[in-house]
């Protein structure tokens, strides 16, 4: 038997970056492969390769023995391969059928087929073993069952290959042992599944072969019989950090006898975090690890009163801190957020006038605070300096003309003006370039070694081992790993972030 | 009790309706009768139908500012052919030609030139104004006795306007629930990028939506014509206000993707005709009554958006497992 | 080229100049001095009450009540000064109570826009039209529907002279300007309007801003409210009626955006003095009212495609 879809040599690059350097593989009618890879594995532009988003530099697809080129995702899906994503394109004030057949609704007329389109839904919906009525409104659904309506959505019309992205992160224990039941079923008429996943111990169970993706090419593959969650791990982390980082040559300040500047007492949200305690001392740069979806970015909105917790208790230098944004970086915390475009930086104001937004009460004069011009612009022109901000008209032109990595420094210029005793910083390297990267881990190095403490999330690996003194790994809103330099090893790392996915989590307390 | 709350919220306008009425009835013998129920609904007609459209254009987070003026302008326009010895059949055609018309010309300003809808419409509500005064000379123009005997005949026995509202109703729920068009458009509404990811072409069915609301404020038009039986410089004036007001009353929202043409719109335009007729039957003063409705504009408006609230929160959480707990904790919150 | 001309800060003054140099010559009247006097005197009203909104939509928000605020103040302020029954007729402090009455009544009005906005974060569409309605609909209850005449001479010369009114509307002027421009406030304002959310994350104090700004708004259409009833010698619970597209428009031909972050009030006194201009010139050709309703029409949907122009130049 011939193979239904072969993916040979694929090369594709960002802006001279290289993201897959020739990845080659097989994927056989009725079998499902499991594929796994750490963060910016290349994971996710192999898929906007297949489903026709992105087109490869070089190499060859073909499907069924022809060349497959999706023009774009309607293309993929009339070809036959049809797309589960992470994030959900659903409607919730819509009713599950027509969910299903938006762009595809039976009519006689003008007229949707009423009768019709139920038949066939719950055909579908009966397909993934949702109990629902095809006319239950959408948002009356959990996450776990929309999951399943969009899976639901990728069988409609009949596909040959159905690639799931991570489609068990927000489904409970018997949500996944259906869906399971599903694909097996599916695998059984023919179907062939491309299962993308971080849990391992999911991937072991349903796949029948695997392939590891690292760095752009494929680190390890064969028949699933042969892999252990351990030699899945080994594959997907195993290689020596080679990129640049500057040396964490000064240690955090050793007072342990003193308070520590950041302490978090048992601070939980039902349906975000859950139990999390932890310290963080003065000049100590703290990671913290995880996959995507761990409830890292939600417990840094949190620590800053973005949002809401329902027990526990934030302290800060001994003091606990209430209120929103503006009380807590009158505290002496700061927040770099994760996504710079979405509430980061206003991106039609100003260079200058965004690097000054958070410290204006400290500058402004009388009760009216009024602003001295004069006075705020050598301020943020040393700032801009000390931070290696690149900018052609003094700072006076809309930040989005920046380069991503300018923009970064603008923020991190914003926060370093504030003088934060604790300074979080959520994803600061995302999309930007090695130049600039460097300079920023130059920053945070330096902010330490002022005695700043920092608490550092981002899901480049490398990173989180090279600048933390100590990491923290959280897994499903918990944490579940503490790592002291110099006892890091990705290994050790990627096994407590695995934590509750192979092990069910309903198991612990 | 968040789940009671919610269920409260999305019933507040049944309940604000059934208050008023009782309120009313209770001040005003009389007020409950058939005759005074059915004369209501007569009466609420030409703001349903103008609602009805409007529900259109909010569905995909829009807004038509225009509507009164396009009445005024259609019923110049056909004022001014029957003055001219048209028959009435044609004068009633040409306004309903131009209702669509003028939907057209606000859909794409909206969707092409990329005007928001708010200062688009506002431009054409002064420029169909404009025209209707320029038509009408800024005089009360009285028509023919054809419009008044339109308006007040029947058939089968029931009064004209009210077949015509409940066809217009009926045609506008079957499009918005029973057709891949109005599917789609409650999709669009919801989001415009998802929208167009899944496939829908958003700039055609946003035009539609204006185009419609054209076709039903043209068909208002007709409506108050066969009331008053004549075109007077204030015909349909803040017309959109209460249609707006009508469709939001009725559930539909003004950030786009939720509502219904039925009951919503005629449950709002009755609402805001019973708050008038309940203050006529008490004989308060007149000048009163916007400020009584514009009270229960806000009171719905602010149960809209402790409801839009309320599910936000039910939905800000990531991990399923602890989905019970959350319900009952951010309730207790 | 057209959006580098469009961008321009003096692109708008030019229009001023293209128009006064292209009707000119055949719209006698037009160029003499004492026309241009009553030009000026027209634009003060607007160009407070405009330069209130531009802070609203720089803000990223809109305020549609403001012509029932100038209805109010209005009234509030003749009721209290009328030598007819007033309730402080003939009194020493009538004028100064009156008018610190007519700017209490925006101040008020404004504030519980903003609070409706602000905190229980309704949509700003909705709250200032029920607003409207309400505040016109409770000022024309209280009336009667009459005006209020037989208002102190002593009031009148705070309309009518150009001087006092002058320098009022330039000293709210300057004020709003330099708030916008050189304090705190003003670049809260401005962050909000650009981008809310990193606005919240940098500390500042959203809701706060969001409700000052429609009271600034709101005591600009009072002060509006003092001019427009001195020249009209009356209270009147109509007054500013008409008003609403001029003052949008003129915000928005001045340059600044319905997307909030990006106004300035000295652009909006462009916009002031180009529709004023467009106003009188075309009433003094003798066009009738709907024509000019009509032509205004065309002005205020050009403008706003102007302002997608530009926006999309910034965007490049």
């Amino acid at each position: 038997m011939s193979a239904l879809l072969e993916i040979d040599n694929l090369v594709k690059a960002f802006h001279g970056v290289p993201v897959l350097r020739g990845v080659g593989f097989e994927i056989r009618a009725g079998t499902v492969t499991g594929l796994v890879g750490g963060n910016g594995a290349g994971k996710s532009t192999l898929m906007n390769l297949l489903g026709g988003n992105l087109r490869p530099d070089s190499g060859a697809m073909r499907l069924e023995g022809r060349v497959y080129e999706p023009e774009n995702s309607a293309a993929a899906a009339r070809a036959g391969i049809s797309f589960v994503h992470q994030e959900l394109n659903l409607f919730p004030n819509l009713t599950l059928a027509e969910n299903l057949f938006l762009t595809d609704f039976p009519i006689r007329g003008f007229f949707i087929r009423r009768s019709v389109l139920a038949r066939q839904a719950a055909a579908l919906l009966a397909k993934v073993g949702l109990p629902h009525t095809p006319d239950t409104p959408l948002e009356h659904l959990t996450p776990g069952e929309r999951q399943l309506v969009e899976i639901a959505r990728a069988l409609h019309g009949n596909p040959k290959l159905i690639i799931l992205d991570e489609p068990t992160t927000s489904l409970s224990p018997p949500e996944c042992e259906r869906l399971f039941r599903l694909v097996r079923s599916l695998q059984a008429e023919g179907c062939a599944f491309i299962f993308i996943s971080h849990a391992l111990g999911d991937v072991l169970q349903l796949c029948g072969r695997i392939l590891v993706l690292r760095d752009g090419a494929v680190a390890d593959q064969g028949p699933a019989g042969d892999f252990t969650i351990a030699r899945l791990v080994t594959s997907m982390a195993g290689r020596e950090i080679k990129q640049l980082f500057p040396g964490r040559t000064e240690l955090p300040v050793a007072d342990a006898d003193t308070k520590p500047l950041l302490e978090v007492r048992g601070v939980r949200q039902p349906g975000v975090v859950d139990n999390i305690r932890f310290t963080l001392r003065r000049g100590e740069i703290l990671g913290l690890s995880g996959l995507m979806g761990a409830g890292r970015t939600e417990l840094a909105r949190l620590l800053f009163g973005l949002a809401p917790h329902r027990s526990g208790e934030i302290l800060l230098d001994g003091k606990t801190l209430t209120g929103g944004p503006r009380a807590r970086i009158r505290a002496g915390l700061a927040l770099l957020t994760e996504s710079r475009g979405e509430d980061g930086i206003c991106a039609g104001a100003s260079v200058n006038d965004n690097i000054m937004l958070a410290t204006l009460p400290a500058h402004a004069w009388g009760p009216l605070g009024l602003l001295s011009n004069a006075r705020l612009k050598p301020v943020v022109r040393k700032v801009s300096e000390s931070v290696h901000l690149h900018t052609r008209r003094e700072g006076a032109e809309p930040l989005r003309r920046l380069s991503g990595g300018n923009q970064q420094k603008a923020v991190l210029a914003r926060w370093l003006l504030a003088e934060p005793k604790v300074l979080i910083l959520d994803e600061p390297t995302r999309g930007i370039d090695a130049a600039a990267k460097f300079e920023i881990y130059q920053l945070i190095l330096a902010l330490a070694a002022a005695g700043t403490g920092v608490l550092l999330i981002s899901s480049e690996q490398e990173e989180l081992l090279a600048l933390s003194d100590r990491i923290l790994v959280m897994s499903r809103g918990r944490l579940t790993g503490e790592f002291v330099r110099p006892d890091f090893s990705p290994e050790s790392l990627l096994r407590a972030a695995l934590a509750h996915h192979h092990s069910h989590p309903e198991t612990h307390p | 009790m968040k789940r009671t709350a919610l269920i409260l919220l999305d019933h507040a306008v049944i309940l604000l309706f059934a208050g008023v009425l009782l309120t009313f009835g209770f001040l005003a013998p009389g007020f409950l009768s058939w005759a005074s129920l059915g004369n209501l609904l007569i009466q609420s007609s030409p703001t349903a139908v103008l609602a009805a459209g409007m529900t259109f254009v909010l569905m995909v987070a829009g807004v038509d500012l225009s509507v009164g003026a396009v009445m005024a302008l259609a019923a110049a326009v056909a004022g001014k052919m029957m003055l001219g010895g048209f028959s009435m059949p044609l004068a009633l055609a040409a306004m309903l030609f131009m209702g669509p018309a003028c939907g057209l010309v606000n859909g794409l300003l909206v969707t092409r030139l990329h005007i928001a809808a708010f200062i688009a419409t506002l431009g054409t509500l002064w420029l169909g104004r404009g025209g209707a005064l320029w038509i009408t000379e800024t005089r009360a123009m009285n028509l023919p006795d054809s419009f008044l005997h339109l308006g007040s005949s029947r058939l089968l026995g029931i009064p004209l306007p009210g077949i015509i509202c409940a066809a217009v109703l009926a045609a506008g729920n079957v499009l918005l629930e029973q057709t891949p068009f109005g599917r789609q458009l409650r999709a669009t509404g919801h989001s415009a990028v998802a929208a167009a990811k899944a496939g829908i072409n958003v700039r055609r069915l946003v035009t539609a939506a204006y185009v419609i609301c054209g076709f039903c404020a043209a068909l208002a038009g007709i409506l108050v014509l066969g009331q008053l039986g004549a075109v007077s410089p204030k015909f349909g004036l803040n017309k959109e206000f209460a249609a707006i007001a009508a469709a939001v009353l009725g559930g539909t929202s003004l950030f786009g993707g939720r509502g219904a043409v039925f009951p919503g719109s005629l449950l709002g335009a009755a609402l805001i005709q019973a708050v008038e007729n309940g203050l006529v039957a008490i004989n308060a003063n007149p000048y009163l009554y916007p400020v009584v409705t514009s009270a229960v504009i806000f009171v719905a408006v602010l149960l809209d958006t402790l409801r839009q609230r309320l599910r936000a929160a039910a939905t800000r959480r990531i991990f399923p497992e602890t989905e019970a707990k959350a319900f009952s904790a951010s309730a207790a919150a | 080229m057209i959006q580098r001309l469009a961008s321009s800060e003096f692109f708008v003054l030019g229009l001023c100049a293209l128009l006064l140099a292209g009707l000119g010559p055949f719209t006698p009247g037009l160029l003499s001095a004492q026309n241009l006097v009553n030009v000026l005197a027209a634009m003060l009203p607007l160009l407070l009450v405009a330069a209130g909104q531009t802070v609203v939509l720089i803000g990223g928000g809109i305020d549609l009540s403001v012509t029932a605020i100038i209805a109010l103040a209005s009234v509030a302020g003749a009721k209290i000064m009328t030598l007819s029954g007033g309730w402080m007729a003939a009194h020493p402090a009538a004028v100064p109570v009156a008018v610190g009455a007519m700017l209490l009544a925006g101040f008020l009005t404004g504030l519980a826009n903003g609070i409706a906005i602000a905190w229980l974060r309704m949509s700003a569409f909705i709250v200032t039209l029920t607003s409207l309605m309400a505040v016109s609909g409770l000022t024309v209850w209280f009336t009667d529907s009459k005006n209020i005449a037989d208002l102190p001479p002593g009031f009148f010369s705070l309309g009518q002279r150009l001087p006092p009114a002058l320098g009022m509307a330039a000293g709210a002027l300057a004020l709003t300007h330099l708030m916008l421009t050189r304090s705190i406030y003003g670049r809260w304002i401005h962050a909000v309007g650009h981008n809310a959310a990193t606005a919240r994350v940098s500390g500042v104090p959203v809701p706060l801003i969001t409700a000052l700004s429609y009271t600034i708004s709101g005591l600009s259409a009072g002060a509006a409210a003092i001019l427009l009833t001195g020249r009209l010698e009356t209270g009147s619970p109509v007054l500013g009626q008409t008003m609403m597209l001029d003052i949008i428009g003129a915000a928005v031909i001045g340059g600044t955006s319905l997307f909030g972050g990006r106004g300035n009030v000295l652009w909006t006194v462009s916009g002031v003095l180009f529709l004023t201009l467009l106003d009188n010139a075309l009433n003094l050709r003798g066009l009738s009212h709907f024509v000019i309703m009509m032509i205004k029409g065309v002005v205020i949907l050009l403008a706003a495609g102007l302002d997608v122009v530009r926006r999309r130049g910034q965007e490049e």
